[in-house]
């Protein structure tokens, strides 16, 4: 108990150090900031997305703050690593990725959904910036899917590679077996408290209403 | 008086309710089915017979104490048990060949060069041929980075071997394309400064050079000799999508036959020894040779040996008898297939090795059925008899469907054995027992298709197949679509699946429909048909099948959506009339044997 609460305190102690360290960043350029990523990778937004029509395309749909205001997930993976892996997963299977940004919700599985309808194949991947993941199919209901990776401190890249590999799969009517999942019974008592904050945070990007934005990916 | 007939059966126990009131014609009034309990023969039986009895009786609305007679069946086979043993295996030595089938391999065509490490590129000299192994450190973006690099410097990299499932995304990066076969784990044991061959085929076709053994003397400059030798790999790499050689001194690929021993069979006047790595075709001839069979034997010490004792003894526990007194009646042999790792690999091939299965049969005694009539009688306060033999109360029972008349052949599908008996015009019946049914054909496609699980090996024997090609339809194995109004259950999606009668289920692993159906069709084909054609000959007054006429099936089995149709159609080969049963005009196929042991009653048998 003692550790929860000293853990508790210094979370709360980053949390707010950071956010005093990010407001004064964020709202001062707010249009230039959002092309401001985690270090490896650049977001550019080139408008709304559109409904995709080729057969070959995977949607990668990111959470409002990812490789944004945050730039790790929970486990301290960066978002570049986790979006090359998502996207290296697709193309070797000679499946074509197409990013978009979700701006609406920050639920996980509302943002695979609606990236799912937009996706010319109906596959799509939807991913919280904490790294919690799943994959998406267009005529599911928004809270079924196809394969759910909730435990987001467990999943490693590999694991976001495989997970790109089973949607590419996914989209050319193949049967691939589900990625393994993991599970921890620790990871909900080690990390509830931490993932319900990068939660909000994350919630408080989101723009009630605002349309997908489709996003150049350049690594850097 | 009311006569209960009960068979069991090695899946299901079922009774057939009538009144008897004038000898020649019983009136039906019921019939039931439950699950057997225990082995069939054994006193475990009895649960399965009262559920089975209260179900025929709720429905003609009797109870026990209206029954005025039990008549159960002699069941003759008892142990249907099933093995299996791999008899042939792959092994390559030293690290000759990657012949494993990545499902995406990068680049495409044939290169040779010697391997090297990606990171001693450096020390390549100039205008070298190389092959460059990249093992999992080294990611793709600097692996091909570091390839586009040396292939400027006037290095020719003309194929890559890669540890991590990245060969597709290497070769987008590569400005001159090269074969690169990926996913190859255990990449630490490639050897280096080697020559080596790569090949990888276009989506939809499979090597061509390195599956032919000139086409590997052409790449390595080998003599004929030499040619000789590479025979084995040529083979093994044949139907690859992608293929890499590595020649070392002394490399060598073997299939290697594993002596799984010899069984002696024991006929009435001949004996017949034969190995079982022979395969299957070998013991059957065997076993015609020397019938009528009296026991058959496996060489103590082997596999064979083992699996033959095995059924001697769970037999000996069963009857409380020696083991040396119980005799194995029957065999029945098949030649299969089981997946199985390459030994010495580098990339976890997996080959399909022959194998042999077996179906051992041993014939019990009536002392049980006596003994299982009296425990019957004791606790039920009814006059409990056993009958005549199954398969003749069998004939009995499939001459009640419309249609048929003597002389008849009947073949009972069960799921422990497959039996046979004809009655001639006069009324005289001839049977027989073999080895082999339903629970053999679950063994086979269990093992073919790798599934550790039975129960749905057992699933997909029973029931048809289809593809969920989206959320909204399946496409039958036949082709049909069929449509549904609310989504399908997003773990079937883009699945094969077995439409049981309650629920689509999911089938693991990555296995095309038509595999699925060639596997099983195979299966009850090398099972059903061969037995079906082995018993008759067996039964006809003549020795040859095509003096039977009529046919009925008869049994659990001859319910199966596909099982009559093959035994069916391969009888028609022999001009021979075959069909479903259908007992009393409405039970189809089952209730055969209930029915016949009421219906023998009536003619005072």
């Amino acid at each position: 108990m003692a550790i929860n609460e000293q853990m508790l305190k210094s979370i709360i102690e980053d949390v707010l150090r950071e956010m005093t360290g990010a407001t004064p960043t964020a709202p001062s350029a707010p249009s230039a900031s959002k092309a401001a990523a985690a270090s490896g990778v650049k977001l550019t937004a080139i408008g709304d997305a559109k409904q995709g029509t080729a057969s070959d395309e995977v949607i990668i749909a990111l959470a409002p703050a990812f490789a944004e205001s945050q730039t790790e997930t929970i486990t301290g993976i960066p978002h570049d690593k986790v979006l090359k892996e998502l996207i290296a997963g697709i193309e070797e299977e000679g499946m074509k990725a197409r990013v978009i940004k979700i701006y609406r919700t920050s639920d996980v599985a509302f943002c695979g959904h609606d990236a799912a309808q937009l996706s010319g194949s109906g596959i799509a991947i939807g991913i919280q910036s904490k790294g919690t993941c799943l994959i998406h199919q267009k005529d599911l209901f928004p809270l079924s899917n196809l394969e759910l990776f909730s435990q987001a401190p467990l999943i490693d890249l590999e694991t976001y590679r495989a997970i790109g590999k089973n949607a590419a799969k996914y989209a050319k009517g193949e049967s691939p077996n589900p990625v393994p999942v993991k599970n921890d019974q620790m990871a909900r008592p080690k990390y509830q408290a931490f993932a319900a904050l990068l939660h909000i945070k994350e919630t408080q990007h989101v723009v009630p209403g605002q349309k997908p934005v489709e996003q150049r990916v350049d690594f850097i | 008086m009311i006569i209960a007939g009960i068979d069991i059966g090695n899946a299901t126990t079922e009774t057939a309710v009538a009144r008897v009131t004038n000898q020649e014609n019983p009136e039906f009034l019921s019939s039931g089915i439950y699950n057997t309990s225990g082995i069939k023969g054994t006193r475990q039986n009895i649960h399965g017979i009262f559920a089975s009895l209260k179900l025929a009786l709720e429905k003609a609305h009797l109870t026990v104490e209206d029954v005025d007679l039990i008549r159960i069946n002699e069941a003759a086979p008892v142990i249907g048990d099933v093995a299996m043993e791999t008899i042939t295996e792959t092994i390559i030595t030293e690290s000759t060949m990657i012949g494993h089938n990545p499902s995406t391999p990068g680049g495409l065509g044939i290169g040779v060069g010697v391997t090297v490490e990606i990171r001693d590129i450096h020390s390549v000299e100039k205008g070298a041929s190389i092959i460059v192994i990249i093992p999992r450190e080294v990611d793709f973006e600097e692996s091909s980075h570091i390839i586009n690099v040396a292939v400027k410097n006037g290095i020719f990299i003309n194929g890559a071997i890669v540890q991590r499932d990245d060969g597709v995304l290497i070769n987008n990066r590569l400005d001159k394309k090269i074969p690169i076969v990926d996913e190859v784990s255990l990449i630490e044991k490639v050897p280096l400064n080697m020559r080596a061959a790569i090949e990888v085929a276009a989506p939809g076709s499979v090597v061509e050079e390195l599956s032919n053994p000139y086409g590997i003397a052409t790449v390595f400059d080998l003599t004929s000799d030499e040619t000789k030798l590479v025979v084995p790999i040529s083979r093994a790499l044949i139907g690859n999508r992608s293929a890499v050689i590595i020649k070392t001194p002394a490399g060598d690929v073997k299939e290697r036959k594993i002596p799984a021993g010899k069984i002696v069979i024991q006929g009435a006047t001949k004996k017949a020894e034969i190995n079982v790595d022979d395969g299957a075709e070998k013991i059957m001839e065997a076993i015609r040779s020397v019938a009528p069979v009296e026991d058959i034997k496996g060489e103590p010490g082997t596999n064979a040996g083992g699996m033959l004792e095995k059924v001697r003894q769970v037999m000996s526990n069963l009857t409380e008898q020696l083991p040396a007194t119980i005799k194995i009646q029957d065999l029945l042999a098949v030649d299969t297939f089981v997946p199985q790792v390459v030994k010495g690999g580098m990339a976890e091939e997996f080959s399909m090795e022959n194998a042999v299965g077996i179906a051992a049969m041993v014939k019990a005694d009536r002392l049980q059925m006596n003994m299982i009539a009296e425990e019957l009688e004791r606790e039920l306060g009814v006059k409990v008899e056993v009958g005549g033999v199954e398969a003749n109360m069998a004939v009995h029972g499939a001459l009640t469907t419309p249609g048929s008349n003597k002389p008849l052949a009947i073949i009972d599908m069960g799921a422990g054995s497959t039996d046979a008996a004809i009655i001639n015009r006069a009324g005289e019946i001839k049977s027989i027992h073999l080895a082999g049914a339903g629970n053999m054909v679950t063994m086979l496609i269990g093992s073919e298709l790798g599934f550790e699980d039975m129960s749905l090996a057992e699933d997909i024997k029973k029931y048809p197949l289809a593809k969920v090609e989206s959320l909204f339809h399946i496409r039958h194995e036949d082709g049909t679509v069929q449509f549904f109004d609310k989504p399908l259950d997003p773990q079937i999606f883009a699945r094969v699946v077995i439409l049981t009668p309650n629920r689509m289920v999911p089938i693991p692993g990555n296995f095309s429909l038509e595999r699925i159906k060639t596997v099983r069709r195979e299966a009850k084909t090398k099972v059903f048909v061969v037995n079906a054609i082995r018993s008759l000959e067996r039964v006809s007054p003549t020795g040859n099948c095509r003096d039977i006429e009529f046919v009925t099936l008869v049994g659990g089995s001859a319910l199966d959506f596909e099982i009559p149709q093959l035994v069916t159609h391969a009888l028609s080969q022999y001009s021979i009339v075959a069909g479903r049963a259908n007992i009393r005009g409405v039970e189809g196929p089952r209730n055969a044997v209930a029915t016949g042991l009421v219906l023998a009653y009536g003619e005072g048998e």
